[in-house]
């Protein structure tokens, strides 16, 4: 029996053992992100012309590289994003962990509602959940109201438009992505090992410190990781909380990209945004390698 | 000896305590915000101000009346339809070469796949906009779309590989010696068990498309505005309740994503 080449070619596809399935999704992929990175990466060592949204041209030049380096404003804007990064990785892991930790102890409602409250969250559009926080922490806002009826204050305190507006605003933006990966490992986690520690005479914080934690140090390096790359390159919540005045990378590269259509400069900022990254992401890796190693030598 | 013991056990009671509270105040923290920015939707002021005066739908009438913010969901939508089916269509067809591929470097794409998403969208924003400058291409509806699609394609293709790899090649087998074509067994057998993996990767598709900003705020068409770009105007901009109202139908529309979810997959596998 005969087949049509198209119903041949469709069966070569659907057996899937070949790449082809793939060769659309790989050519999208090489032409909207490959490339487009590898242009990125050229902009940063060049001198180029824009006439109506379309690059004209482009040299070779070291200019804006160096002025970026050297610039005073790219120091402290830079060293504000990573501790603002840190802080709120710090505070992820402080109330993320817990949680992940009552998923592991909690009965299946708890468990429930654990799933619920942390994925609800990551389905809602991140300035929604910012805007909530202005609402909160506004000058008519529930923190203020609440303070002046119990007659704890007598003006409304400023607490919008502060760094610390920022800081809240992240951890609650970026929690669910420290809880979720925790979650992964705590439903993998085997409770026959907490029951053999308590009944080696282990107490529940033991437990917690020698079996619990060093089982999880993974999900805990993920997470501290996907948290701490979302909280360096987000502009919403410094845009939003900030009042405008607050300058982190990413709201940087928006207002030269955007505003003031300096793109070499833009490109510029975009690099060096990925390459310190990259670089926190590293030392986060070998913490966690170091980490789990360290568990290894605990469970000896 | 005794009360010794019961120190300790008092400690590990108290740490344990702690742990919990604390894990209480983060699960509050989830939930509020939005809890109160529902509530705030309904003040009958012009102005946020806690706690509202009274109730009135008028807000959210209002949010459906006004052009501006119409068209921009309308185009979110469209943005998000857009992303889902060109996820679906490079997604799923990648996520069957990564499980049963066996030519060589089948591994070295899936992790291909997964890098666009690891990337900051603020970087892959910027890159799309100036590589499409470069070759004369515009921001557009179509530029934010595929860039969206690029961005968050790993999402459906690791949801649609972990079903395919749980899948039991077993009942394939049965329909190919039963006499099926490769495309029957595709249809009737393979397509129907990965059904519930791609609906729940459209859910997450779907939502980037609508909601994402940092890669739609380099590309979208200056003409079809979408909803965060119009929103993070407007949140910026205004303080009346509107903005609240705005914020409470994306709120239902995330409450509906995680029914979805919750019936397809599961709530307990979205992070496999």
């Amino acid at each position: 029996m005969t087949r049509s080449l198209p119903r041949r070619l469709l069966d070569e596809i659907l057996s899937g053992s070949g790449i082809w399935p793939a060769v659309p999704a790989i050519v999208v992929l090489l032409v909207v992100a490959v490339i487009p990175f590898a242009i990125l990466l050229s902009l940063g060592f060049s001198e180029i012309t824009v006439a109506r949204g379309v690059i004209v041209s482009q040299d070779f030049s070291l200019r804006y590289l160096t002025t970026a380096l050297t610039d005073p404003l790219y120091h402290t804007t830079f060293q504000r994003s990573l501790t603002l990064a840190l802080m709120t990785t710090f505070f992820c892991v402080l109330l993320g962990y817990p949680v992940a930790y009552l998923f592991l102890i909690g009965k299946p409602w708890v468990r429930r509602v654990i799933l619920v409250l942390t994925i609800a969250p990551i389905l809602t559009s991140g300035i929604v959940r910012t805007y909530a926080w202005i609402i909160i922490l506004g000058g008519r806002g529930v923190v203020n109201s609440v303070l002046l009826d119990l007659g704890l204050i007598s003006a409304p305190l400023r607490i919008i438009n502060t760094q610390w507006a920022v800081v809240i605003g992240m951890v609650q933006v970026h929690l669910p992505v420290m809880i979720l990966p925790l979650i992964a490992v705590m439903s993998r986690h085997d409770r026959r090992l907490d029951e053999a520690s308590a009944n080696l005479g282990a107490s529940r914080l033991g437990t917690l410190w020698n079996v619990v934690l060093p089982l999880s140090i993974g999900g805990l390096g993920t997470g501290a990781a996907l948290v701490f790359t979302l909280s360096y390159t987000t502009f919403v919540v410094p845009q939003l909380l900030g009042g405008g005045n607050y300058l982190n990378a990413a709201t940087m590269i928006y207002e030269q990209v955007v505003y003031s259509l300096e793109w070499s400069k833009g490109a510029v900022t975009a690099l060096i945004l990925m390459s310190t990254c990259l670089i926190v992401l590293l030392i986060f890796a070998w913490l966690t390698n170091l980490g789990t190693r360290w568990t290894r030598v605990a469970q000896r | 000896m005794t009360t010794g013991f019961h120190r300790a056990e008092l400690l590990d009671r108290l740490g344990i305590g702690v742990i919990v509270a604390l894990a209480v105040i983060a699960l509050a923290l989830l939930l509020l915000p939005a809890a109160i920015v529902v509530i705030m939707s309904f003040d009958t002021r012009g102005y946020i101000s806690f706690p509202p005066a009274g109730f009135t739908l008028d807000w959210y009438y209002k949010v459906f009346n006004q052009p501006v913010l119409v068209n921009a969901m309308l185009t979110s939508i469209k943005v998000g339809v857009y992303v889902t089916l060109l996820c679906i269509a490079l997604g799923v067809p990648t996520a069957l070469a990564c499980v049963r591929g066996d030519f060589r470097g089948a591994t070295a794409l899936s992790v291909f796949v997964l890098v666009p998403h690891m990337v900051p969208g603020i970087v892959l924003g910027v890159a799309v906009l100036f590589a499409g400058a470069l070759f004369g291409i515009g921001p557009s509806i179509w530029l934010q779309s595929i860039s969206l699609a690029t961005y968050v394609m790993a999402v459906m293709v690791r949801t649609v590989m972990a079903r395919l790899q749980r899948l039991d090649p077993l009942l394939e087998q049965a329909s190919a010696n039963l006499g099926a074509t490769r495309w029957q067994t595709f249809r009737t057998v393979t397509l129907p068990l990965l059904l519930p993996a791609i609906l729940a990767g459209a859910v997450f598709t779907f939502i980037e498309g609508f909601d994402n900003l940092s890669v739609t705020i380099f590309t979208h068409g200056y003409r079809d505005r979408p909803l965060p770009v119009e929103l993070l105007a407007i949140v910026q901009n205004t303080n009346s309740p509107l903005v609240a109202a705005v914020s409470s139908v994306q709120i239902l529309l995330a409450m509906l994503a995680l029914g979805v979810i919750s019936l397809t997959i599961g709530l307990d596998r979205v992070n496999e």
